[in-house]
């Protein structure tokens, strides 16, 4: 199943997604999309013991901060993929060291909807930061809305849609088969 | 009336467009300096907007909230949710969030139908 998973942070989307991607996994492979690009050496710390964390699962772990439809013609079509997060991935490919690119969700989503289209067994995890009274510079503002329409994409062409709010799971689209 | 909830981004005005089968031109937008809704139009969007400029404008949010309320009988109201962030640290920002949630309850105990927007995709709240 292609299942998209949102929620706020520390509400155990990841531990849920990674659950499920294990469910998913039919032999062919249990790949980890790492989405996130170290910015110190915490980050750094973090990213090596998550991952070891994973490889005790059984993930490999696939790092692709951008382009992610280079995962295609690579990966095998009928493998378990997690990738984790949309948050990050659009956070990378919208802000770049030397630029901002303000339209990049239009070249990610088609990059999304080939990798959904590929691979069957898919979970990916994005974050829900839309309903604060915050009010953000315009850029912040374009970053919400690009996820937003990433989200909605893959939302749209997912078999399920689940919200997580601490640990509590709603199903806003199809069935959670586990 | 049918309230249209959902956070920033998550489709509303597109369902509400596609589910009664109106157009851009059905659709009153409430702007921040927006005083006075006009409510000639199907559709009210950013009802939480107008609130904004009550509270910058200091009236008292929820008077205006029950003066309009009869008026909205066969509306479609559009609002974001801002409820569920941190406390901003700005009076006007905090009091309009507060308002948007007290004025929010009004509308969907009055409202027939209250549906929330989640990525694109509507539950029925109510």
């Amino acid at each position: 199943m292609r299942i998209f998973i949102s929620g706020g942070c520390k509400n155990g989307k990841s531990t849920l997604a990674k659950q499920l991607a294990i469910s998913q996994n039919t032999g062919a492979g249990l790949y980890y999309v790492a989405t996130m690009i170290p910015t110190g050496e915490d980050d750094v710390r973090r990213i090596a013991r998550h991952r070891a964390d994973r490889e005790g699962d059984g993930f490999t772990t696939i790092e692709h901060p951008r382009n992610i439809s280079r995962l295609l013609s690579v990966y095998p079509a009928d493998g378990s993929f997690l990738v984790d997060s949309l948050t990050a991935l659009m956070q990378n490919e919208m802000f770049r060291a030397d630029f901002h690119d303000r339209d990049a969700y239009r070249r990610v989503i088609p990059q999304l909807t080939r990798v959904l289209d590929a691979f069957e067994n898919i979970v990916i995890v994005s974050d829900f930061i839309y309903a604060d009274a915050q009010r953000y510079d315009a850029l912040t503002e374009r970053y919400r809305e690009s996820l937003a329409h990433i989200d909605r994409a893959v939302a749209a062409q997912c078999d399920t849609v689940i919200e997580v709010a601490y640990s509590c799971i709603t199903v806003h689209k199809g069935e959670l088969i586990t | 009336m049918k309230l249209i909830i959902g956070g920033a981004y998550q489709g509303k005005l597109d369902y509400a467009l596609s589910r009664f089968e109106l157009h851009k031109s059905d659709v009153y937008s409430c702007k921040e300096t927006t005083m006075t809704i006009h409510t000639k139009k199907p559709i009210i969007y950013g009802f939480d907007q107008w609130i904004l400029a009550l509270v910058r404008a200091e009236f008292n949010v929820q008077t205006e909230v029950d003066k309009l309320l009869p008026k909205l009988a066969d509306k479609i109201i559009i609002s974001t949710d801002i409820s569920a962030g941190v406390v901003p640290l700005d009076s006007i920002i905090r009091a309009w969030r507060e308002e948007v949630g007290r004025a929010t309850v009004k509308l969907a105990q009055n409202a027939d139908e209250v549906v929330r927007l989640f990525v694109g995709i509507p539950t029925r709240l109510k």
